[in-house]
């Protein structure tokens, strides 16, 4: 090996140029030349949350003896694990002990963790339980079924306090399970004859919090907001705050006092991200008492996603004229759990039902994601996916229109890249289980 | 033998009260029937076409006026069958900006029917969708919403579907009298014929209105576009936060792999659809 | 002995006859009143037979020749016979005529024969195959009879007791003839279109759509529905709710076949046979089943043809049953796109495309069921105006760099553009971007209404929701009467129909001219200059609303010569045109059938060997434009029209000029 040290001026005016497109790659490539190089932490975190820096730590012997400190960021590239770590340890942990008032909050805990729904409806709760910081209210969590956190343990409860939670009330008995509205507002309802919480704020989400809501709006005498999506600080207000609910099918903005419940739509506020609560568990003093339930939950039935109308789906697998084998083509859909979806030419060819056909002349689509496979997108076409979030196409052809519409394209045939995803998203599921 | 069974299906019929409301279109605001409500009349007439002898009754609670009545009228035009029972429809009359709930609780507590459906919101007014609850919570009937498909009626007890996420259902059984709720899940409403319509009559009567005195002190504006919420990005340097900020620009004219192996594209396949969480 | 048994037979026949006419007018009378000049049409009725039929028969000359030996030589040999034989006026001049006219039969029934030898399948066979037979039967017998009459042979020859046998082998002959010719007639024979055509062209529903000694007549407009009298039926639910007329029209029918022939449907496998449809509806003003019926089904898929004899109806049954089977099944209905091919083909003038529409409108607005995208489309017009569901004050969007005037600001111009729907549709915004650009060259004053243009109803009314199109229509005709203009151009042929043929009866009369028309009157007038033409071979699509509804088939094509194009005519062009399939709602309701009707167009065009397909309907365009793979290119005229638009300088105006470039423009086209 040479001992020439070979400088590329281009390189090293990449690395200073901190705007670069690739600048964190050039700084990655000359970090692992300086592999090896340890030096003494230059940047930390102090104990009172204020960065510290020692700058005899900072900077390197020029070639020609003298000590330069470069700021191109060259260093901060080699430290930013350190950096990231210091991120996530910043969050202050806040313990009400104390609480003016309690705000409870009942999130949908979809799947048994917090849905980004709940997490903003708990920031809510939060910008409403700290308003005023001489006197904060405590936010209480009302947990129905299992909980599965973010991982084991310790981590499970953590999820919570860093999603603004200081109190938890967890009721995972075996009848609040699947559908039982009835019971879960029995338990409401002793919450309510025991904390006598200020607010009750409940995700709008169907078949989550905006039935249950709903039913102890009514409960409790309430005129409930619904479809909250905006709080605002008001003194003329009887709570002290006002809100904006979309009312009328969503055509109308009503603005009014901020009642006792409220049922927030998502996005109502930022999540908690700075401070992580204590997450206490509390029991509920008094036995609810058991209701005799109307209503029976026989249990969830099986439908085959390829069944769902094509107008309400999410996720769209989108058959056309370049798809050659079908069979593969309906396999990929069921093992990505996607609705089938089709152009007309697949449809006047009978490969698909005509109620699949996607289009200005079939179905005008709303998926968030909408996979396009051997679709050459005829105007017809796009104009039925305009409304989709995410196109991706998968096209021999690389000039054809889908390509120009698709925020990500892959050129290459349409059957080995399907078989390729199919066989990742298999392994991915088989190693999730296997964790579990 | 064969009158008596068909005695016996007839008495097996029930009594379903359909609540409707004049619904708004989205794009123009103008009156029509209301979706989900028409979906309900749509699940009545299902339940009708099951249990021969069940009678359907509309209901709707309002001012009667030209618009209104023509968006009624949809709803009756879903007679198009022969004897459907739905030549008439029952209207409370009150003046505009009235509760709707005391009249129509009263008039569900005065003629019982054994099942109320009703869609989950309005299109019109403060359309919070309480109004379903507020009726079982005043009759104390059972109350079970975004249904599906009611499978059966037996013995006053009703087997139903209930719509779940992604198009998944759950069978529940509920006693009657219950009131069910009927969202976007529920069969799309059948079309709505001009003849029934322009032939079916009103039954008008007369209710003691209570004004929404509550709804009057708020503050109503047609709804504003809601500001999009940008990804938050926790960057530890102004270069990160360029970056995060640059990218997005980036990322709008879309991405074309070509010359990749299928796995490759597989690949940046299934990170899209991670980031989009549509894996489940 | 004959002599005593001819009149005997003869004045039978004829009684029998009249009785057979009652009976079949008692079954039109069945159908609702229709107001008609019973007078005025009989007068009326030699003009159309010999005008307007012989227009439609004449087409084909062999059988149009074949049709006047047969048809004038019956006529004449009848009223001879009766005359002749039945009154025993023996003249030797009338009966040299007789002679005469019976031979002319006999030579028209060879033909006829001949024809029957080895017919197409759009003949129908069954009683049909006998007809020949008959004619000859007929004319010979009459002929014989009549010999002894000019003295041609002996008095006695069938007087003698060895001729007896003679004497009765030919009665016999006679009243075989005489059955099918007189009895047959109006007992429901093949001669019944005979009898009930002659009738249909005196008390034709649409008198306006024959010819006058002025000049040709026209009448395609659907008749509107009377919604204020809430005891009209909406729509016809039964045989029963036709009018009297139109069940008159329908046992015209001669089962040609020729309709199913031109049917673009019947082409494309979907459920529906026009001449089977008519035959239905004869059954069903009868009462039975269809099991008798002799020609073509309609397709049906994998089947290869719905079975006969399944269907039956009775005049006062419903013709689509609520379940099952009935008269007809709601595709067949369904499946029409209105091109109206068939009533062009029809030699009887029977109008196929009201009867279904009129089906239609009961199934539409009776019934509720409109199939597939129907409903959904009728919504959105209801609703918004447009059958796309599309915000109504985005219809301008497309245009929003164009600056077009707009009529509430200027109240009064020369010419409205009518945009029609075609401006929420992204392909067609194309073309009316290229017509703006041809109307600012030619400088022509014109403004739009904009926002406040509504859908024509022309959907609307395909299919069948009469109440949304007269909603649509009087809405549109309060917003046009606010202004002043001198004609509506349009680029949409339907919306130039329902406007221009449509909304009159509705109050709304005004002058609408296609986009192609107004273009060429342009061009003559020297207010266009085209660069020479420099693409391939161009072929021409002629939209059915365009061209057999409304008669333009020559301005397209003259845009063309214009612009240096030479047109390659395909096969089925002009009044033979074949439907794109995108008429009468058929893309809503799409009928599945085995194959695609612009797939078969598109087919057309390729035969042609053109490389381009010129059209003149937003409909064609994006019917055509979804053929997979298609060989041509589909660009309508006015897309053409501005691509070839020259600057023209003020006073390079003179024909001269125009002629050269009409001549390097033919040299470009042989390089």
């Amino acid at each position: 090996m040479s001992e020439i040290i070979r400088r590329d001026p281009r390189r090293e005016w990449i690395a200073r140029n901190r705007l670069h497109p690739e600048h964190a790659s050039v700084l990655a490539a000359l970090g692992v030349n300086r592999g090896g190089d340890g030096g003494a932490v230059s940047e930390w975190l102090g104990p009172n949350g204020v960065v510290r820096k020692n700058p005899r730590a900072i900077g390197f012997i020029g070639p020609n003896g003298v000590k330069r400190i470069d700021r191109s960021g060259l260093q901060q590239g080699g430290q930013s694990t350190a950096t990231t770590t210091a991120a996530r340890d910043s969050r202050r942990t806040v313990t009400i002990d104390q609480p003016a008032f309690l705000v409870v909050v009942v999130p949908d805990l979809t799947g048994g963790r917090l849905s980004g729904h709940d997490k903003d409806l708990l920031g809510l709760a939060r910008r409403v339980a700290d308003a005023d910081a001489e006197q904060p209210g405590a936010v209480v969590a009302i947990l129905f079924g299992e909980h599965k956190g973010e991982g084991g343990g310790e981590l499970k409860e953590q999820a919570l306090g860093e999603a603004g939670i200081d109190r938890v009330v967890h009721l995972d008995d075996e009848f609040y399970a699947g559908f039982a509205p009835e019971a879960r507002l029995a338990a409401l309802s002793a919450v309510e004859r025991e904390m006598t919480p200020r607010f009750w704020l409940l995700p709008d989400s169907p078949l989550g919090g905006a039935d249950l809501g709903r039913r102890l709006a009514l409960r409790l005498g309430e005129r409930a907001a619904t479809g909250v999506w905006q709080v605002e600080a008001d003194n003329e207000a009887p709570l002290g705050w006002r809100c904006t609910a979309r009312g009328a099918a969503g055509s109308l903005d009503i603005q009014r006092p901020l009642p006792r419940v409220a049922l927030a739509l998502a996005e109502c506020a930022e999540p908690v991200d700075e401070t992580r609560h204590a997450a206490e568990h509390l029991a509920l003093a008094a036995s609810i008492p058991t209701t005799l339930s109307r209503i029976e939950d026989l249990g969830q039935v099986a439908v085959d996603p390829a069944g769902v109308a094509l107008a309400e789906a999410e996720f769209i697998l989108s058959g056309g004229n370049g798809v050659k084998q079908w069979d593969a083509f309906h396999h990929a859909a069921k093992v990505l759990g996607a609705t089938e979806g089709a152009s007309r030419v697949a449809v006047d060819d009978g490969f698909m039902a005509r109620d699949r056909q996607v289009g200005a002349t079939g179905t005008w689509v709303t998926a968030r994601v909408y996979m396009a496979v051997g679709i050459s997108g005829a105007i017809q076409h796009l104009q039925g996916i305009q409304r989709c979030d995410k196109v991706v196409a998968i096209n021999l052809d690389p000039g054809c229109d889908i390509i120009k519409r698709a925020d990500l394209a892959v050129i290459g045939d349409s059957t080995q890249i399907l078989a390729a995803l199919v066989a990742m998203v298999e392994q991915q599921r088989g190693g999730q289980r296997d964790a579990a | 033998m064969q009158p008596d069974l068909q005695q016996k299906q007839q008495q097996q019929g029930i009594d379903v009260a359909v609540l409707v409301s004049i619904g708004r279109h989205p794009t123009t605001g103008r009156a029509r029937r209301a979706e989900q409500d028409a979906r309900g009349l749509e699940l009545a007439l299902a339940i009708e076409a099951e249990l021969p002898g069940t009678r359907i009754s509309m209901l709707h609670a309002g001012s009667q006026d030209d618009s209104s009545e023509a968006a009624l009228r949809g709803y009756l035009g879903m007679a198009t069958g022969v004897g459907m029972g739905l030549e008439s429809m029952t209207l409370l009359e009150q003046p505009e900006g009235s509760d709707a709930i005391p009249a129509l609780a009263k008039h569900l507590a005065a003629t019982s029917p054994q099942l109320v459906i009703t869609g989950a919101r309005a299109e019109r007014g403060e359309g919070s969708g309480l109004l379903p609850y507020a009726l079982a919570e005043h009759l104390g009937w059972p109350l079970v919403n975004s249904l599906a498909s009611v499978e059966k009626v037996e013995n006053g007890v009703v087997t139903l579907l209930q719509a779940l996420p992604r198009g998944q259902r759950r069978r529940l059984k509920v006693r009657l009298p219950a009131i069910i709720s009927v969202d976007e899940a529920a069969p799309a409403a059948r079309q709505s014929a001009f003849g029934p319509a322009r032939r079916a009559t009103f039954a008008i009567t007369p209710t003691t209105p209570e004004a929404d005195s509550e709804l009057a002190q708020w503050h109503l504006a047609p709804a504003r576009k809601r500001p999009k919420r940008l990804k938050i990005v926790k960057a530890a340097s102004a270069r990160d936060r360029f970056k995060a900020a640059a990218s997005k620009s980036e990322g709008k004219g879309g991405q074309v792999l070509t010359d990749v192996t299928p796995e490759q594209g597989a690949e940046a396949i299934y990170q899209l659809l991670k980031e989009e969480d549509v894996l489940r | 002995m004959l002599e005593t048994l001819l009149p005997i037979l003869i004045f039978t026949a004829l009684a029998l006859a009249v009785i057979g006419a009652l009976r079949r007018i008692r079954l039109w009378r069945q159908g609702r009143p229709s107001r008609v000049n019973l007078f005025k049409g009989l007068v009326a009725l030699p003009r159309r037979y010999l005008v307007d039929l012989h227009h439609v028969v004449g087409r084909d000359k062999m059988i149009s020749n074949t049709h006047v030996a047969t048809a004038g030589g019956f006529v004449a040999a009848a009223v001879l016979m009766i005359l002749v034989h039945g009154l025993g006026i023996a003249n030797p001049l009338l009966g040299g005529l007789l002679l005469l006219a019976s031979a002319s039969m006999f030579v028209g029934s060879l033909f006829v024969a001949r024809r029957r030898l080895n017919p197409p399948a759009r003949l129908s066979k069954g009683p049909w195959m006998r007809l020949p037979k008959s004619l000859m039967a007929f004319s010979i017998s009459v002929f014989l009879i009549t010999l002894p009459t000019v003295g041609l042979l002996p008095e006695g020859l069938l007087e003698g007791s060895s001729s007896w046998l003679l004497a009765l082998v030919l009665a016999g002959v006679v009243a075989w003839g005489l059955g099918e010719m007189f009895f047959g007639m109006t007992w429901g024979g093949p001669m019944k279109h005979a009898f009930a055509g002659a009738l249909h062209l005196a008390f034709h529903r649409r008198a306006e759509r024959f010819s006058t000694k002025k000049g040709g007549g026209r009448s395609t407009g659907l008749k509107a529905l009377n919604l204020e009298d809430e005891a009209t039926p909406l729509g016809v639910e039964k045989p029963a709710d036709f009018t009297w007329n139109q069940l008159l029209g329908f046992d015209a029918c001669v089962q040609c076949g020729r309709c199913e022939a031109v049917c673009p449907a019947f082409a494309a496998g979907q459920p529906l046979n026009p001449k089977k449809l008519i035959q239905d509806m004869v059954v069903g003003m009868a009462g039975g089943s269809d099991a008798a019926y002799a020609g073509s089904p309609h397709p049906s898929q994998g089947l290869g043809g719905k079975p006969v004899g399944e269907h039956a109806g009775s005049p006062h049954g419903p013709i689509v049953a609520l379940q099952g089977k009935a008269l007809v099944d709601a595709d067949t209905l369904w499946s029409c796109t209105t091109c109206r091919a068939c009533v062009e083909e029809c030699p009887m003038m029977i109008e196929h495309v009201d009867a279904i529409v009129d089906m239609r409108r009961h199934l539409t607005l009776e019934r509720g069921k409109t199939p597939n995208k129907g409903a959904e489309v009728l919504d959105n017009l209801i609703a918004t105006d447009n059958p796309g569901g599309f915000d109504p004050g985005s219809r301008l969007n497309w245009a929003a760099d164009l600056n077009l005037p707009l009529m509430a600001d200027l109240k009064q111009v020369d010419v409205l553009l009518w945009l029609g729907d075609g401006a929420f549709d992204m392909r067609n915004q194309r073309t009316l971007r290229a017509l703006v650009k041809v109307l600012r060259a030619a400088e022509v004053d014109f403004a739009v209404l904009g926002t406040e243009e509504r859908d024509s109803g022309d959907v609307a009314r395909r299919l069948g929701d009469e109440a949304t199109f007269q909603s649509l229509a009087k809405r549109n005709i309060a917003t046009l009467a606010q202004y002043r203009f001198l004609q509506i151009v349009t680029c949409d042929p339907h919306s130039f129909h329902v406007l221009g043929n449509e909304y009159g009866e509705l109050g709304g009369i005004y002058d609408v001219r296609h986009h192609s028309t107004f273009i060429a009157e342009l061009f003559d007038a020297g207010r266009l200059t085209f660069a020479p033409w420099k693409g391939g071979s161009v072929t021409y699509h002629d939209p059915c609303y365009l061209g057999r509804y409304n008669g333009e088939y020559e301005a397209p094509r003259n845009v063309l010569k214009a612009l240096g194009i030479e047109v390659k005519e395909m096969e089925r062009s002009g009044f033979r045109s074949r439907c794109c399939g995108g008429g009468g709602g058929a893309p809503i309701t799409d009928i599945p059938g085995e194959r695609r009707i612009p797939d078969m167009r598109m087919n057309d065009v390729k035969e042609s060997g053109a490389e381009l397909v010129a059209v003149g309907c937003p409909q064609c365009t994006a019917m055509l434009e979804g053929v997979v793979d298609a060989s041509a290119e589909v660009r309508d005229i006015a897309e053409l029209v501005a691509d070839a638009l020259v600057e023209r300088s003020a006073d390079d105006v003179s024909g001269a000029s125009r002629q050269t470039t009409a001549s390097t423009a033919a040299e470009e086209v042989i390089l």
